[in-house]
């Protein structure tokens, strides 16, 4: 189910990012980070890597056509193994704490795209700090409230309503 | 706490083999301005050192060879310097003996290398020729203690007698002149001295006369003043044969080539007339001291 649920996430958040994209929403959740976080969750590292591989050039292909191949998936990589890492050591439950930890995600991914840029350019071209927060706001926003609903027993819950309405 | 296995290590050899792979594609992407991407440029860099080594390698080797063969070249130049101080270091030993025996010579026969007294020093200002006459003009003359009949002697060897004196300038008879004439030896290494007569053909040479043909004459012999002449003192150099040949008389027929040229002198000396006394004994010039 696993490689399922990966393409499934995976055209999700081309989707959706396309969709933003032609809405013209400033600051967009990183889609493709929610994707690797959920493959990290349990510490799982390497699926998160090669999951972050083709998400990171997915992500590489729609953001910045004719740019740099490859320069999101670096951080698509670093971040997953980061997060499974994390992920192995700790046990993160509540909705918030997943928020937060999605939030410094994006935080890392951003300066190491920055550090990238700097290295093959030579330019040090840090991106604006206020859209860097809110990207980091919405997207752990974005990923705390999936988390959360995935916690919710929907199945048991609809059980139990059909039971009160038979009864 | 044991070291962790290379499975366990499996997710960061991963990452570095991930992360590896997107740096690579991106450094073979972005280019510097001098048209390199930065992937060749770290290639390069990173062989670098090893070209460097391969060149330092080579050059040392070019270096050796270049000091093996000038090390050759210099011993065999060394050595053409030592045969060359050798030969010069003989030279010098022979020139020393020559030189003392020289010294021991003069010694012995009381002989002086020093000109006679009242010999002056004159400057040669013209040469003139006119049909056989040739004669020469000196800067002194009887004011500076010239006298008629004074000996002329250039750096080659005689060249004439005053004829002539005014206070200041003087003029000399050249030995080519037709009218002069000089005793001389014909002298040869292996045959010792023989007497004859030098005179001036008028045509700027000197010839010899009344040399039997039944005496040995060669190209190159010398001649040299006899000093029995009472005109001029003996052992001056006159100059050498240069052609010997035989006429329809019993005497040969000897151009000589004079040992100075009036042409080619601007300094000479003027030895003081010959005493009548010495005539006889025909004494050369450092004897007449």
């Amino acid at each position: 189910m696993k490689p399922l649920r990966v393409a499934i996430g995976l055209s999700l958040a081309v989707l959706a990012t396309l969709a933003l994209g032609a809405l013209h929403v400033p600051a967009p959740p990183d889609f493709f980070l929610l994707v690797i976080a959920d493959m990290a969750r349990g510490g799982a590292a390497v699926p998160a890597m090669l999951v972050g591989l083709p998400g990171g050039l997915l992500e590489d292909t729609l953001l910045a056509p004719g740019g740099l191949l490859g320069l999101h998936a670096f951080s698509k990589i670093l971040v997953g193994y980061l997060l499974a890492t994390l992920g192995a050591r700790t046990v993160v439950e509540k909705p918030l704490a997943v928020g937060g930890l999605l939030a410094g995600s994006v935080l890392v991914e951003a300066a190491t795209l920055t550090f990238l840029v700097w290295v093959l350019k030579g330019d040090f071209l840090p991106p604006a700090p206020w859209l860097l927060l809110a990207r980091a706001a919405t997207t752990g926003l974005f990923g705390g409230l999936l988390y959360a609903a995935s916690r919710v027993p929907w199945r048991q819950r609809r059980e139990a309503r059909r039971r009160v309405r038979l009864t | 706490m044991a070291a962790p296995t290379l499975a366990e290590r499996r997710p960061e050899i991963f990452l570095a083999v991930l992360l590896s792979l997107c740096l690579v594609a991106l450094s073979l992407q972005v280019r510097r301005p001098g048209g390199r991407t930065v992937g060749e440029a770290w290639l390069l860099t990173a062989v670098s050192p090893f070209v460097d080594l391969v060149t330092g390698v080579r050059s040392g080797a070019s270096d050796v060879a270049t000091w093996a063969k000038s090390r050759r070249a210099l011993r065999v130049e060394n050595g053409a310097l030592n045969a060359e101080v050798e030969r010069l270091r003989r030279e010098l030993l022979r020139l020393r003996d020559a030189e003392e025996d020289k010294g021991r010579l003069l010694e012995l026969f009381g002989a002086q290398p020093s000109p006679p007294p009242g010999t002056l020093p004159a400057r040669l200002i013209a040469v003139e020729s006119s049909g056989p006459f040739h004669t020469a003009l000196l800067d002194r003359g009887a004011g500076d203690g010239l006298r008629l009949d004074g000996v002329v002697l250039a750096r080659g060897g005689l060249l004439g007698r005053v004829i002539a004196l005014g206070p200041r300038t003087a003029r000399v008879q050249l030995l080519s002149d037709k009218t002069a004439a000089v005793g001389v030896l014909l002298t040869h290494a292996s045959r010792g001295g023989r007497a004859a007569v030098a005179k001036g053909d008028g045509k700027g040479s000197v010839s010899v006369e009344y040399v039997p043909t039944i005496e040995p004459v060669e190209p190159n012999d010398t001649l040299v003043s006899s000093g029995t002449d009472g005109l001029y003192p003996g052992g001056l150099p006159v100059g050498r044969i240069t052609s010997v040949s035989r006429n329809k008389t019993l005497f040969w027929e000897i151009q000589v080539s004079a040992a100075a040229d009036p042409h080619r002198e601007t300094i000479v000396f003027v030895l003081p007339p010959v005493r009548k006394s010495d005539v006889t004994s025909g004494p050369s010039v450092g004897e007449r001291r």
